[in-house]
């Protein structure tokens, strides 16, 4: 790499942090060099080295790099990997930076251990806008969240967090830092001038004397130099991996079936038995009989458990074990909520709307005076969106494998959040954490439902009660109505126009606010008086993240009442918006950008186009859709996509991330509904609880702009708020119709 | 620089730490051991074996019908599940049953389901009915069909 161009470190939080981070190094015996960067003091070589790199004597501190005597180089990523393609991309950061041959390099999964907190994601997750505090502060703030992130068990994979937040800010600089050092060892045996030395596909290079070796052969010598504790960072002319599409390291494994996840665990040398479990059909309540002698005498079963709060059957086999409990009848105590149905849900939702009128409830943001504006407009629209519960539905059903015994405890189990699985499954066998070790391969899919721990919980106490191995494994129904779920909500808005069709007053009440913060607004959008509230109201069922968390909805519920504003003015629904960006020129040049590739203003006859435009973890995104309404009901012609993410580092991967997002959205927007009756989820299993079919995709376009290369935003997420409101304001395009409740297809059965 | 706001992220530490915890042990209300794994079966269920099935086809049909269950459910009035409630389901015309969603193919079937039919369906569903949803279940051996039908035939609904 040629630093030339580069003399001082760019001014991102990356070096910030590295100031009073701690960096080190350590001598591996066996050839390899082990580059570490932490945020804090400490030495936990001795218990990190014999996890993270198993040859003898070897030495480590704080590790997120090995490099072996063959000169492949590892990246060690804290992030797990549910095919959102996490593990590569930190890989390729650190790559670059380190200037490797990207054929060389390999990743490997952090283990669930204390030292590898992710702690800029602790900071992302808990004080997100406080991220530049001072420089002298810096330190206590970098502490506090040291220790936030410990106490919080904060290895977390959500929130679209892993590329601009590790990636961005610890994986780049163990790159550039072991880099440095490779060099400053280089130059020294062979005694020219360290900045004589260039770098490149995983090989030193000194042209005047002709001389290169590659990195493995100076790898023990490098972790003997001083560590410099702000390594210069690449500007983007000088990436090399950065912003290509880097074939992504974990597609083989998926191709040949080798990839393994968290249900296809093992116990090596051990028998396994299976569990199939039934949790209580409404949340809260407990099993009070249960009848199990026909599911005794099945083939198979080992034990019957009722745990109190659900049923378990044990046997050598899972079909033997989900048989003999499909024979078990139960009891349950009485619910202590009084909701039941659907209907008791949203009618809960309306009172506290209700009572909080036009200026109650807890404000979340508010500019101007959105009562008194509206009193005084030329237009009003007021308008209310309801958005229904919604299940993840991952591939992979919940699933946990344990081994209690001896006073340790083994989890295997695919898990977003693998120190929070530690601290469940203590608890539920009543271990200290330093006796339970987590074992967390690939997730066969997240969504959110894998940031929770409940169905650890309950494999431990499972395991705890048989003290052999036991891999429970929920069926498809259970993992349908038993789980936790995206909130149902509904929101109102009172908008108002002036003379000129300008939107002046803008008064939304909601029920519901979880993750992230700011999902509420359209801060992007002048309007001169808003009034934000939040009016809380009683959830039946357990709530849990998913994919775009509060997005999801407030996606929905806010494009669609700007939309119905732009219609109320008498305005295209992309110059009424463009007419309220003059302040945010990216999210003018997104939706600028995605009219354009959508031919907007042209369409075919009974077809229809809408528009949307929402910035959720740092992505700016827009999505034009097309729908064909000639037969009466929504085909999916082409969802265009335009999206800023400031930069991407592996555009193929971002745009995957998008039409995956955009897929799980339209899933959600056309079918997506878990309804109540009885307390109990009515839905079961995919065909009452549909997917959007192969046949049903429409084209996707995507393009990006990377519009600001030093504060990234996320790619999970961002691609599924726009496209559900792009929907709706597609078919009111065509038909006049206004869809202001989610799902949209059982609207035109 | 943006102002940070002390008071936020130490609310949000407890709601974290107080999330990362998981309640105490708590061990099961009832605990059944039949056997330990690897250990020899005790005794075959009566139910579960041919020899049962001669002794009396209805426990035999019961057993048999295990393999249904997790998509039928034979309760009278009860939901239908991943199929079809089958309670009453011997001279009823298919693709009727109100609230279920069947597929085109079953509701154009024109079948009603007698003894003869159902065992020719519950050979091989897709052959019967080109089309069904119901992708699996297909029970090949003759008695244990003969043992499901005679079993659903004792349930009306």
């Amino acid at each position: 790499m040629d630093n030339a161009d580069n003399p001082k470190p760019q001014r991102s939080r990356a070096a910030k942090w590295t100031r009073r981070g701690f960096i080190g190094a350590g001598v591996l015996t066996g050839g390899a060099l082990l580059i570490g960067v932490g945020v804090r003091p400490g030495n936990p070589v001795g218990k990190l080295g014999p996890i993270v790199a198993n040859g003898e004597g070897e030495q480590l501190i704080n590790s997120w790099l090995k490099i072996d005597a063959n000169n492949v180089a590892t990246a060690i990523v804290p992030h797990c990997e549910m095919g959102q393609g996490a593990h590569s991309a930190l890989a390729q950061m650190l790559a670059d930076e380190l200037d490797a041959d990207w054929s060389m390099v390999r990743v490997m999964q952090a283990p669930a251990d204390g030292n590898y907190i992710v702690t800029d994601t602790a900071r992302l997750f808990v004080a997100p806008g406080t991220v530049d505090a001072p420089d002298w502060l810096e330190p206590t703030w970098n502490g506090l969240f040291t220790n936030i992130g410990r106490l919080a068990d904060a290895m977390i994979t959500g929130g679209s967090s892993s590329v601009r937040s590790t990636g961005q800010h610890t994986m780049r600089i163990a790159g550039a830092a072991a880099r440095h050092m490779l060099v400053a060892a280089a130059a020294k045996s062979w005694g020219v001038p360290a900045s004589e030395i260039t770098t490149a596909n995983s090989m030193l290079s000194h042209a005047a004397s002709g001389k290169s070796a590659p990195y493995a052969e100076f790898a023990a010598a490098a972790a003997e130099q001083d560590m410099p504790q702000t390594p210069p960072l690449k500007q983007p002319k000088a990436y090399r991996l950065m912003g290509t599409d880097a074939p992504r390291l974990d597609i083989p494994s998926k191709v040949d079936g080798s990839a393994s996840f968290g249900i296809d665990a093992v116990v090596p040398d051990q028998q396994l038995s299976y569990a199939a479990v039934r949790r209580v059909p409404v949340p809260g309540t407990r099993v009070t009989s249960m009848k199990a002698e026909q599911a005794e005498g099945m083939p198979g079963v080992l034990q019957i458990l009722n745990m109190g709060d659900f049923i378990a059957v044990v046997a050598d086999g899972y079909w033997q074990a989900q048989q003999a409990l499909n024979l078990i009848t139960a009891e349950y105590s009485e619910p202590e909520s009084t909701i039941r149905t659907s209907d008791d849900q949203y009618a809960r939702f309306t009172a506290a709307l209700d009572e909080a009128g036009d200026d109650g409830g807890d404000k979340a943001a508010s500019n101007g005076d959105a009562v008194e504006a509206f009193g005084s407009a030329a237009t009003k629209v007021e308008v209310e969106y309801r958005a229904p519960y919604l299940a993840h539905s991952p591939l992979e059903p919940m699933n946990a494998t344990v081994w209690v015994r001896d006073g340790k405890c083994d989890v295997w189990t695919s898990t977003q959040v693998p120190l929070m699985a530690r601290t469940a499954a203590a608890k539920a066998t009543g271990l200290s954490t330093d006796d339970v070790t987590i074992h967390h391969p690939l997730l066969g899919g997240g969504f959110g439902r894998r940031l929770e721990t409940d169905y650890v919980t309950m494999a431990a106490r499972i395991g705890a009660a048989t003290g052999y191995p036991v891999k429970m494994i929920w069926s498809r129904e259970e993992d349908t109505q038993k789980g936790l779920f995206r909130c149902a909500d509904i929101s109102r808005f009172k908008g108002g126009l002036d003379q000129n069709g300008k939107l002046v007053a803008y008064n939304n009440v909601f029920t519901q606010r979880h993750d992230p913060p700011g999902s509420f607004d359209c801060a992007f959008y002048d309007i001169p008086n808003k009034s934000i509230r939040v009016a809380e109201a009683e959830l039946l069922l357990p709530f849990a993240s998913l994919r775009s968390v509060d997005h999801g909805q407030q996606g929905f519920f806010i494009e669609s009442f700007i939309d119905e504003a732009a219609g109320a003015a008498g305005k295209d629904p992309v110059e009424f918006r463009l007419g309220m960006l003059g302040q945010s020129p990216r999210h003018k040049a997104v939706l600028e950008k995605v009219a354009a590739m959508a031919d907007w203003g042209n369409t075919p006859e009974g077809h229809g186009k809408g528009v949307a435009l929402v910035e959720s973890f740092g992505t700016i995104v827009a999505e034009v859709v097309e729908v064909d309404m000639t037969s009466g009901s929504p085909r999916l012609v082409t969802v265009w996509c335009a999206a800023d993410p400031g930069f991407a580092v592996n555009p193929d991967g971002f745009r995957n991330q998008m039409e995956g997002g955009i897929v799980y959205g339209l899933t959600a927007a056309l079918y997506g509904e878990i309804s109540l009756k009885d307390g109990a989820v009515e839905q079961s299993n995919f065909h009452d609880y549909k997917m959007l079919r192969m046949n049903e995709c429409p084209a996707i376009a995507v393009e990006i702009i990377n519009g600001d290369h030093v504060t990234l935003g996320g790619a999970g997420e961002p691609g599924l708020p726009p496209v559900a409101p792009a929907l709706a304001n597609a078919i009111f395009a065509a038909t006049g119709k206004r869809l202001r409740e989610m799902p949209f297809a059982k609207q035109f059965a | 620089m943006h102002k940070y706001t002390l008071a936020r992220p130490l609310v949000l530490t407890l709601a974290l730490a107080l999330a990362a915890c998981g309640s105490d042990p708590e061990p099961p209300v009832e605990q059944i051991v039949v056997r330990e794994p690897g250990a020899p079966v005790a005794a075959p269920s009566e139910a579960a074996t041919s020899d049962g099935a001669a002794a009396d086809p209805a426990a035999a049909g019961k057993a048999a019908f295990a393999a249904c269950a997790a998509c039928h459910s034979i309760e009278p009035g009860g939901a239908s599940g991943v199929g079809p409630n089958l309670a009453g389901v011997v001279g009823r015309k298919a693709g009727t049953l109100a609230g279920f969603a069947y597929s085109d193919a079953m509701k154009g079937s024109g079948i009603t389901w007698s003894e003869a039919e159902l065992d020719a369906f519950i050979a091989n569903p897709a052959a019967k009915v080109p089309g069904t949803s119901m992708a699996a279940g297909a029970v090949s051996d003759e008695a244990k069909r003969a043992a499901i039908i005679a079993y659903l035939t004792g349930i009306t609904g």
